[in-house]
């Protein structure tokens, strides 16, 4: 490992874990609506908007990030519209995330038992109170790995934005790699960018799982 | 002359080149996937030990896959084996091993979260019922664990198969790789193939995930 | 379900020692495993193994049959009936390129690998098969026609190609976009994400000609860079049998009938073989 070659790259690789925060934080935010939004939307079986996301659940999870991308970015400018790189990789991401939240949040909604509603019901809970009070909570506490799970995967996935020209880590990585052969030293960066922004992601989850069993009944 | 792209797909084996590839990302995938389903479930199950030890291993290797980008684990596996330990292995066989590593790990915490989902009020039950923990984990929580696995499982394979395409790096063409080896020469001739090409790509990966994924949600309606 | 927090440490720590084992990977002293096969071991084989591009017409790519082919191939072709073997074609991408000659997974790379000094501290390369002058491609409405004209512009580049390290190097001062694919580039110079594409001149010219309202402004940018196929660092027996080759192959002109078949019908009468070919393994 050559320490020289470290500092010289560092601040390209400063760049890009920048880069990769900023298109993940806004891709998860997003994705978080989108998941809840949809989440919601088959929950109270509306009629026609309940096909429109299953359509969209099916697509967005069914195709990969960088297929989305490739027409986002190339293909979109055909039809006269010019979305410039990192606006094309938030759009993708939320795209992608949407389907993969809504999914952890129905199954999580699933899990809980229909008695629980039922009881809520009988004990004067209106609608929106039961889901708040009763639902919601042990929901999400049921969801929470998976969310976690779909969370690092969005920050993982955002390599894939390369194909569109952003320097995400794994692109600046495989540049030092292809362009300077210095590959131990690009992978020991890639790891390290990667375990400073992911590690606290997984640290805090790991928490907020804790945090919310004491939601679930019997435990 | 310029031409719209389409006619790309007819030249030559264009088509049934595609398709290979297709089997190519599809039989990684697939396979890695099978292999994590019965290894995650192992790991998962040791996962909620109480043993301090043994949480810290597991939860070390969780966190060692997650963090792990994909394509460090493919050098690691594919160069780094031969370098060290003089294991060749082939990309594919790699693409493998180390699809089948990070699988493993998300398999074993879901599988981790799913039965700790269970009340715990149903374990006592069953234990005051005179049920031995193993027959307890096997008839009353393994079931409900499975059930609320399903659409996350699902979730993974997808992504598992959506995440191949990074194992052109180590010289294994799939599908996507086909698609830009037809694109390339092409350029000329067909300015848009592109988009064509890949249109018909973004179609095979639906081809492949979305029977996967309704198979899952017909077997989940079944069992509730 | 309490995780102490130092099990996280560790676990990250263990990352980053399996990171910094693989670190050490690129110095070859520390290599064990996959040593380089020599001259001999290579023909008692009976097979060589060559690592070229897949997707970059009309060097290394696969036709519509999946046969590979290009310039690069042609040669390697040759290279294996010389040897009395059989060719085995394993693709590569730029940033594997050495990690494949390093592992001893190919015995060569014809991957339109451009010379530099830090790269050939990596590897060995041997003489040169082709020589690459640079083009600049802009919009006619807002044609780049001079070097100096390049600093702060936004430039487009291919990835593993000779324009991306010759810019690096040369100039720093140019902020450059990288895609993967000819194609891409080519799109993204046509949506005006970029102010100018620099390329091979062949393919740049090839290119303008084809497309309504760019140009070439600078047919010519820098010293000509060569293209040479490269051993495993040490193979000195495989490199010096490639060398004693190139000047075989000078004599009956092997590199202008390669340009001929391969690069002519693409790149047409723009440029003459002579701007590109170098025979005999010499400038």
């Amino acid at each position: 490992m050559n320490w020289a070659v470290i500092q010289a790259t560092l601040p390209t690789f400063i760049e890009a874990t920048l880069l990769t925060v900023r298109v993940a934080a806004f891709g998860i935010v997003g994705a978080l609506i989108v998941g809840i939004l949809c989440a919601t939307i088959t929950r109270a079986k509306l009629p026609v908007a309940r096909q429109l996301v299953w359509v969209y659940v099916e697509i967005s999870r069914n195709t990969p990030l960088l297929g989305q991308l490739f027409f986002l970015y190339y293909g979109l400018p055909k039809l006269g519209i010019v979305v410039d790189a990192e606006h094309c990789a938030v759009i993708g991401l939320t795209f992608l995330g949407g389907s993969f939240m809504a999914e952890a949040l129905r199954s999580g909604l699933d899990a809980v038992e229909p008695i629980q509603w039922q009881s809520a019901q009988s004990l004067g809970l209106s609608g929106v109170q039961t889901m708040r009070h009763v639902i919601l909570p042990q929901a999400t506490a049921i969801a929470m790995p998976a969310l976690t799970a779909n969370v690092i995967f969005l920050i993982k996935e955002t390599s894939v934005v390369s194909i569109i020209a952003l320097a995400d880590l794994v692109f600046v990585a495989k540049e030092q790699i292809g362009s300077d052969y210095t590959t131990a030293e690009a992978l020991f960066l890639l790891v390290s960018c990667y375990l400073v922004i992911l590690l606290p992601v997984s640290l805090g989850a790991g928490w907020l799982e804790r945090r919310l069993r004491h939601a679930t009944f019997g435990d | 002359m310029r031409h719209s792209g389409i006619e790309l797909l007819f030249q030559g084996q264009n088509f049934l080149r595609l398709l290979h590839g297709l089997w190519v990302s599809a039989s990684i995938a697939l396979l890695a996937m099978s292999l994590s389903i019965v290894l995650g479930t192992g790991l998962g199950i040791v996962m909620t030990s109480k043993n301090r030890v043994v949480k810290f291993v597991t939860r070390a290797y969780l966190e060692t896959m997650r963090i792990m980008p994909q394509i460090v684990l493919l050098f690691l596996v594919f160069f780094d084996l031969t370098r060290y330990f003089n294991v060749n292995l082939d990309g594919w066989s790699a693409a493998v091993v180390v699809f089948t590593l990070w699988g493993t790990a998300e398999m074993g915490d879901l599988v981790r979260a799913a039965i700790t989902s269970i009340p715990k009020h149903q374990y006592s039950s069953a234990r005051a019922l005179g049920m031995t923990p193993w027959q307890v984990q096997r008839a009353v929580i393994l079931p409900q664990a499975i059930r609320r696995l399903l659409p996350t499982t699902i979730n993974l394979t997808n992504r598992m198969i959506m995440t191949t395409p990074l194992v052109a790096l180590i010289g294994v063409v799939e599908v996507l790789k086909t698609g830009q080896q037809i694109i390339d020469p092409n350029r000329f001739a067909y300015p848009d193939g592109s988009l064509w090409i890949y249109g018909t790509v973004l179609l095979l990966y639906f081809a492949v995930c979305f029977p996967i994924s309704r198979v899952a949600r017909l077997l989940e309606r079944r069992w509730s | 379900m309490s995780v102490p927090r130092r099990l996280i440490l560790g676990s990250a720590l263990a990352s980053l020692a399996l990171a910094a084992c693989s670190g050490s990977s690129s110095t070859p002293a520390s290599s064990t495993g996959g040593k380089a096969r020599t001259l001999e071991e290579i023909k008692s084989s009976g097979t060589i193994r060559i690592g070229v591009f897949s997707d970059k017409a009309p060097f290394g790519y696969v036709d519509a049959e999946g046969k590979y082919a290009g310039y690069d191939v042609i040669y390697a072709e040759r290279i294996a009936k010389d040897l009395g073997a059989k060719v085995e074609f394993v693709p590569v991408e730029a940033a594997s390129r050495v990690e494949f000659l390093e592992t001893a997974k190919v015995d060569i790379i014809l991957a339109n690998f451009t010379v530099t000094p830090e790269r050939a501290e990596k590897v060995d390369f041997a003489g040169p098969y082709m020589k690459v002058s640079l083009g600049v491609v802009s919009p006619e409405a807002a044609a780049i026609t001079a070097a100096d004209q390049l600093a702060g512009k936004n430039v487009i580049v291919v990835k593993g190609t000779t324009a991306e390290t010759f810019l690096e190097k040369n100039h720093p001062e140019v902020k450059l976009t990288k895609y993967e694919q000819y194609t891409e580039a080519t799109n993204a110079l046509i949506d005006g994400r970029g102010d100018a594409w620099v390329t091979d001149n062949t393919e740049a010219l090839a290119w303008a000609a084809g497309a309504q309202g760019f140009t070439v402004g600078i047919a010519s940018l820098g010293n000509p860079d060569t293209i040479a196929g490269a051993v495993t660092k040490g193979n000195s027996t495989l490199r010096d049998w490639l060398n004693q080759h190139l000047v075989t192959l000078g004599e009956e002109k092997f590199f202008h009938s390669d340009y001929e078949q391969t690069l002519k019908p693409v790149y047409g009468d723009a440029v003459s073989a002579d701007e590109l070919v170098v025979e005999g393994g010499k400038l």
